[in-house]
Parts: C-alpha cells; structure tokens; sequence
C-alpha cells in the first residue's frame, strides 16, 4: 500500500475548476491545456459534490474555486471539503480587488487566491505550487500510512519498548522498568526495528513525529 | 258728390269678386230683356269700393245706354283688374283716374274720348290740384319749409292726395326721404285734415277743393288752417297748393272701333250734367306724362336712364346711408380682422409657450430618468464590473493559451481555432454587455409599442439574473399564458423592474435571507397585465411602507431614494398603478399593472 502511494503521488496532476460561467471554464480548462494540464470543469458546487462524494479525486492537482457563484457560494463549498479532509489544495478565484473575500478564504483554510481576469503567470505558478503541495502531501500521506500500519503490527510488548527507546531510556533501565531481562529487551528492540524498517533510533523517532504531527493536524 | 282721385293701388278687390258683383250689378240695371243683347262694356276704377264706383257712374251709364239704345254694363276694378281686363280686352272702354290714365295710355294704346268735369260747389271744374295745409300759426309757409316735418296724406300711392304735391316739392329740390315721414291716414281724405287737426302731423295734402267743401259743410273753421305753398291759379275756384291736372279721362281701347268711340264721346259730351258729373272734350294729359316722367314713376319708372347726377341727387339719402353702412363694414372688418390677428398671436404665443413648458417637462423628466437609470447602473456596478470581467477574463485565458501553444513549437492547428474563435465570442459578449448598459443609461425618448408584458420580463431576468445569482439570490419567474399585448416603452418598464428586483435581493441579502429567492410573476390584470415582484426579506415597517414612493427617502446607505418615485411615475404615465404589500409569511410584494394596448371590446370575457 506504501507502494501504491507513492504511485499515486507521481500520477499525472488533475485541476478541478469550479465556476459558473461557462466561458471562463473553458477558457481556463484552455489555457492550462496548453502547458499540459488536465483539467476538468464543474458548473456548480452542486456537480463538484456529485463527482467526488467523498472529496478525493486520488491523484496530485488543486481546486480552482470561484467565490462567487448562484446556489452554493464558493466558500461554503470550500468549508464543506476542508470538513470532509479533502486533499487538493483550494485555490480560490476572486473578482478584482475583492480582498475580504480572499481573506475570509484563505482564514477558512484555502491554499491561495488568485484574481479574476487572472495574469496567467501567476495563475500557472499557483497552480504548480499547489501540485508540489499536493504531491507532498500525498507522499507525506502515504509515508504516515505506511508509519501508522507497522506501528499496527508490533507486539504489545514491542510498542511498550519503542515509546521507552523514543524516550531515550536506556536498555537497562528499560528491563528494570517491565521487570524483563535486558537480554529479552534487545531481542524485542532488534524485532522493532526490524518491523519498523528503521535503521537507528533517530529514523524511527522521525518516523513517529511525523505521525505526531499528523495528530497534531486538525 | 265730388270725385275723389286717389290710386287703385290701394284698392284690395279681387277681379273675381269684382266680375261677379259687376255682372250682377248690370243683370239687375239692364233688365233681362237686354241682357242678352252685345252689351257695351265699361271698365271703371273702384277709388273707393265697388259699390260706390258703381253709384257714381250710374247716370253715366244710364245715359250712354239710353243715347246708343244698346245695354251698357259697367264693371268695377281695382288697378291691377282694371289693367288686366284692359290687356284681354275684357272691356270696351276704362275711366280712370288720370294717373291710371297715362300708364294705360303708354302701355295698351288707351286714347281719351272725354274729360269728366265735376261741380265743385257753385263752380264747374275739369281740373285737379293740390292743397298742403298747416295749423294756423305753425311756422311752415313755403313747401321748401316741409323738410324735417311730418306730411299727411291718404296714401304715397295717391295722385291728387300725394303724387302731385311730390311733384311740387321735386321742383324745390325737396325729395320725400327728406320729411321727417309721410303719415297715411287712408279714405275719407277728412283724416288727413283730422291729423293735422290732432298734432299727429305737422301739415297735411288735400285735393283741391276739399278744404273749402270742409268749411261749407261746417266740417272745418274757416281760418283753422294755414295754407302752405299756397300759388295762383287764375280761373280755378278753389286754393290750390299745385299745378293743375286734367280730370278724370273716358277712355277707349285700342281696338274700340272707331265709330262706337265717336258715338261713345258724342253721347257723353251731350249728356247734362248729373249728380255733380259731365262730360267735356278730352283735355291734353301730357302735364300728367310731365309730372310721371320727372318723378320717375308710374309708366315712366323703368324707362329713362336716369344720369349718375340725378341718380345720386334722387338717392342722395340711400346713397349716404350705404354709404355710412359700408364704412361701417369696412372699419368693422377691419376691426375684426384686427382682433384676429391679435388673438392669434396671443394664441401663437401661448402655444409656443405651452409646447415650451411640455418640452422642458419633457427633457426634466428624460434627465430624472436617466439620472435613476445611472443610480440603478451605480448601485449595480460591483454586479457589472464583475459581468464584464467574465469575458474579458476568458479572452485573457483563451489569448495566453494560444501564445503558450504557439511558443511550445507544436501547436495543434484545431486548438488555435478554437481558441481564436472563442476569443472572437467573448469579445462578442463583452461589447454585447456594454451596448446593453449604454441603451438602458441613454437619454432617450418615451416610445410606446405593443409589447409582451412576459417578453419583457424574461429579458430584464434576463439581464438581472447573473447579478442576482452572484448575490446568491435564486429568480423564479412564473409567467401567464395569454396575456393581452400591452402599449408600453420596453426601457421604462425594464428600468421598473430592474428596480423591483435590485430592492428585492438588497432586502433579502441584507436580512440573510437568500434561500428563498425572489419571484416574479406576471398574471391577468382585468383587461390588463399585472406584474408581482416578491421577496422573502424583513418587509415594510409602518413608516416605510408610508413613505415609500417619497423623493429621497431610502433605507439604503448607498440609496438615491428616487428609484421608486421614479418608477411609480413611469408606471403611471403608462396608466397603470404601482403598490406595495407586506406578505402573509413575511417579505414584501411589489405589483405594478399595465392596461391593454386594445381597449376592451367589452365586459365578457
């Protein structure tokens, strides 16, 4: 599964464009055609939804969003994905010069804005800093996956040895501390490490933070 | 009893009734026996009715009947029977007055065959004149002094009692139009000298004679009146005021054979004078044709032309009041013509300055609106700028990915069509959006056409609809079937509705109150077409709602308050009406209506 991950990380960026307006869907869908991006356009929140029911597309890419839109405005669609852990990066497209819109967007966890008519550019360069975001976040996703699965597959024992080790306890007091011998609590270090694919005790501290800090995500 | 001259004119006896009495008068004078015979006739003028005509030439008759032992009937006529049994020969001969006489005389060929002579008192006359008498004392002496005063007579139309003095009074240059009026008394002539008498003349004509026939019968004081004009008449015995004129003529016809005539005036001539009459030798009447042809009457009325001098002397009293009456008409035309013209100027001014008023109405009313069409375009601007940003930022997209395509090196020749083509929409677009501004902001004048009242509506939502979506507020239109046509300007009624629904959405985003939408919905209206426009926001309050169509007043921060004054205007000179109603289950409903562009047939249907 870590395998496939790290596939879907490389996959072909897709850009999802959400706009009313059925000209500047094409015309943007036009435009990054010409760099050699893949887009594919919805009309309204409503059919964005439909799509994705479960907010994920699986491959690298960003949202483009317009703020403004009948129906469902772009923003409560944005506070809907964010809630559902929706992956891509959203970049929102607002109306020239509409900085409150931008800020309520990007307070609600949008990745940038761009403004309408876009410099194409600029909206190329967010674009692909938000791939390079997505792509990141999806190894970083997959890698935690990977974390989280062997941490799954250690013995109760083994667990109880690895928070010791991570807290930079010695082997001895370690056996002291679950009444073992320290010859056993090499052997289960040996085993979890080997289970944990982590060369020394700093790779697996790295490995477990980045679980942390997935925690520590909202 | 002497005889009187006066003019049958004023004789009123039909020749019929005349016929009939004359005949019955002869039937019983000549006895049935002689009747049948061929009987003389003799034509005689009734100066004073039938009976007496008859009376007074009854010995007369007697006489010719017994000296030419054959019947001899006499027949009464008035002028006018007189002159027609004389023109178809219905008689004989004719006795008339000298007048008559003459007329006749010019006329059919009448020639004289004796004069009646008359004893007038002690004194035998065969000559008639006048006499003008004054009351002793009156200031008249002259017949020159009678301008200016009323004269007496029986008739204008008698000869001795008028034509004769007028005659007199021609030579002094003194024509009747110059009395102050002629007072006709009518027969007997003793009223002429009874009007004097009574002041209701100031002098009076009298045939020669009378007057002193008057004082011998005691009718008249021998020194009551004055005589006026008063002129010699050597051999005749009575005062006369007038020339002398033979008496009264015995005529025959033209075709009278001639031996019946010579008996006729021999039997006449030897007749002794009976009951005051005889007959003499005709006496010359051209003193008569004398006095007809200077007064331009009788036989001589027609026939000189009279030189423009006498015209004009004779008409001098005509002349001048024509005259005064044309200077009158002209200065009264003039006058007229002077007050139109004034009064059309007036009119002309107050037509320019009425047309003036209603354009500088006109032009404010243009300005008013355009004016709330800048403040709805103003208070839609964030709604436009965003409207044209659409396109433009398509063709920014569309022009970037082309040049990107053209720089790769290996541009797909299908995706540059497209893209350029697609470029060439949305510029479409874009100036679409822009012309559609301009028209709904352009000073322009009202126009009225038929139109659909739904037509209307589906294109100002359709104009509306993006602005309001972006706001986030839903349109739904609810349109009727078979509404009729309505007369209408498309722009003023679009303008109404944008406002409705600009209000409409502000209300409801202002409340956060956007699910429900607006709605807009058009339905009969009697013979006409109402229009609702209804939103879910807070309503009216009390004041509001009161004030709602006031200049200037508003609840909107950025508002004019002119938009509904505005449109309820608009909607009024369209002859409809424009109101507001909170609703039921909250918000509030703006309806306007717009009568049909046909008047109603009737009330059916």
């Amino acid at each position: 599964m870590s395998a496939d991950a790290g596939r879907e990380s490389l996959m072909e960026p897709l850009i999802l464009i959400v706009d009313d307006d059925e000209a500047l869907r094409r015309s943007t869908q036009f435009l990054l055609a010409s760099v050699g991006l893949e887009a594919r356009s919805f009309a309204s929140a409503a059919a964005f939804l439909d799509a994705f029911p479960d907010g994920d597309p699986g491959r690298p890419g960003c949202l483009l969003l317009d703020v403004r839109m009948p129906g469902m405005s772009g923003l409560e669609l944005q506070r809907v994905l964010v809630e559902r852990g929706f992956a891509p990066p959203i970049i929102v497209v607002t109306g020239h010069g509409d900085v409150p819109m931008a800020v309520a967007a990007l307070k609600a966890g949008a990745h940038d804005f761009v403004e309408k008519p876009f410099k194409e550019q600029h909206l190329l360069d967010t674009i692909e800093a938000a791939i390079r975001l997505s792509r990141e976040r999806m190894t970083q996703g997959a890698a935690r996956r990977g974390v989280r699965e062997r941490l799954d597959r250690l013995a109760k024992r083994e667990r109880e040895v690895l928070d010791r080790v991570l807290a930079g306890k010695a082997n001895k007091v370690i056996a002291y501390e679950l009444d073992l011998s320290i010859k056993t609590i090499e052997v289960y270090r040996a085993s979890l490490m080997a289970k944990m694919a982590a060369g020394s005790v700093a790779e697996l501290a790295q490995m477990v933070a980045l679980l942390g800090r997935d925690k520590g995500k909202p | 009893m002497p005889f009187q001259m006066l003019s049958p004119r004023r004789s009123r006896i039909f020749p019929a009734q005349a016929a009939r009495i004359a005949a019955l008068a002869a039937f019983a004078l000549a006895g049935p026996a002689r009747a049948q015979e061929t009987a003389l006739r003799v034509g005689v003028l009734a100066y004073g009715g039938i009976e007496r005509a008859l009376r007074d030439f009854e010995p007369t008759r007697r006489h010719l009947e017994a000296a030419l032992a054959r019947p001899v009937r006499l027949a009464a006529y008035d002028l006018d029977g007189l002159r027609r049994a004389v023109a178809a020969r219905e008689t004989d001969f004719a006795v008339t007055n000298p007048g008559d006489y003459v007329g006749l005389e010019a006329r059919y060929g009448l020639t004289r065959v004796a004069t009646l002579e008359s004893r007038i008192g002690a004194t035998t006359t065969d000559a008639i004149g006048s006499l003008v008498i004054a009351r002793k004392g009156a200031a008249a002496r002259r017949l020159a002094d009678l301008a200016g005063l009323r004269l007496a007579a029986v008739s204008r139309g008698a000869f001795g009692g008028f034509e004769v003095i007028w005659r007199e009074m021609d030579d002094l240059g003194l024509s009747p139009e110059r009395l102050a009026g002629v007072v006709e008394t009518g027969f007997p002539m003793q009223r002429v000298a009874a009007a004097v008498r009574e002041g209701r003349a100031d002098a009076g004509v009298l045939r020669a004679c009378l007057l002193e026939e008057m004082i011998a019968a005691g009718e008249a004081a021998a020194d009551e009146f004055a005589i006026v004009g008063e002129r010699p008449t050597p051999g005749f015995p009575c005062k006369t005021s007038s020339r002398l004129y033979p008496d009264w003529p015995f005529a025959r016809l033209a075709d009278t054979p001639r031996d019946l005539a010579k008996a006729v005036a021999a039997a006449l001539l030897a007749m002794p004078q009976t009951e005051g009459r005889s007959w003499t030798a005709p006496l010359d009447y051209s003193s008569v044709h004398a006095l007809y042809r200077q007064l331009r009457i009788g036989p001589y009325e027609d026939r000189a032309a009279p030189g423009l001098a006498q015209l004009a002397r004779r008409h001098r009293g005509w002349l001048i009041a024509a005259a005064l009456a044309a200077l009158w008409w002209i200065v009264h035309v003039a006058r007229v013509e002077m007050l139109v013209r004034r009064r059309t100027a007036e009119l002309t001014r107050e037509i320019a300055e009425r047309e003036k008023a209603e354009h500088d109405a006109r032009l404010h009313r243009e300005q008013r609106d355009q004016f709330s069409r800048l403040g709805i375009l103003g208070e839609m601007a964030s709604n436009i700028a965003h409207e044209l940003n659409q396109p433009l930022a398509a063709i920014g997209n569309y022009a970037a990915g082309l040049s990107r395509m053209l720089a790769s090196g290996h541009a797909d020749p299908a995706l540059l069509a497209e893209g350029t083509r697609a470029i060439a929409e949305q510029a479409q677009r874009a100036g679409g959006i822009i012309q559609r501004i301009r028209a709904f902001v352009r000073r322009r004048e009202a126009r009225r056409e038929r139109l659909d009242a739904n037509e209307i509506v589906r294109e100002t939502v359709g104009l509306f609809e993006g602005l309001a979506g972006r706001r986030g507020v839903r349109l739904h239109v609810h349109l009727a079937d078979g509404l009729p046509a309505v007369l209408a300007d498309r722009v003023e009624i679009e303008q109404v509705l944008l406002n409705l629904l600009q209000n409409a959405v502000d209300a409801m985003v202002e409340a956060g109150e956007t699910d429900s939408g607006v709605t807009l919905r058009s339905s009969r209206d009697g013979a006409g077409v109402r229009i609702a426009v209804r939103d879910h926001g807070p309503g009216l309050t009390g004041e509001a709602q009161a004030r709602l169509f006031e200049t200037f007043f508003t609840t909107k921060p950025q508002g004019l308050g002119l938009g509904l004054p505005i449109c309820r205007s608009i909607v009024e000179s369209h002859g409809g009406r424009l109101w507001a109603a909170n609703n039921e289950d909250g918000g509030l409903t703006m309806r306007f209506t717009l009568p049909p562009a046909d008047a109603p047939k009737g009330d059916a249907a």
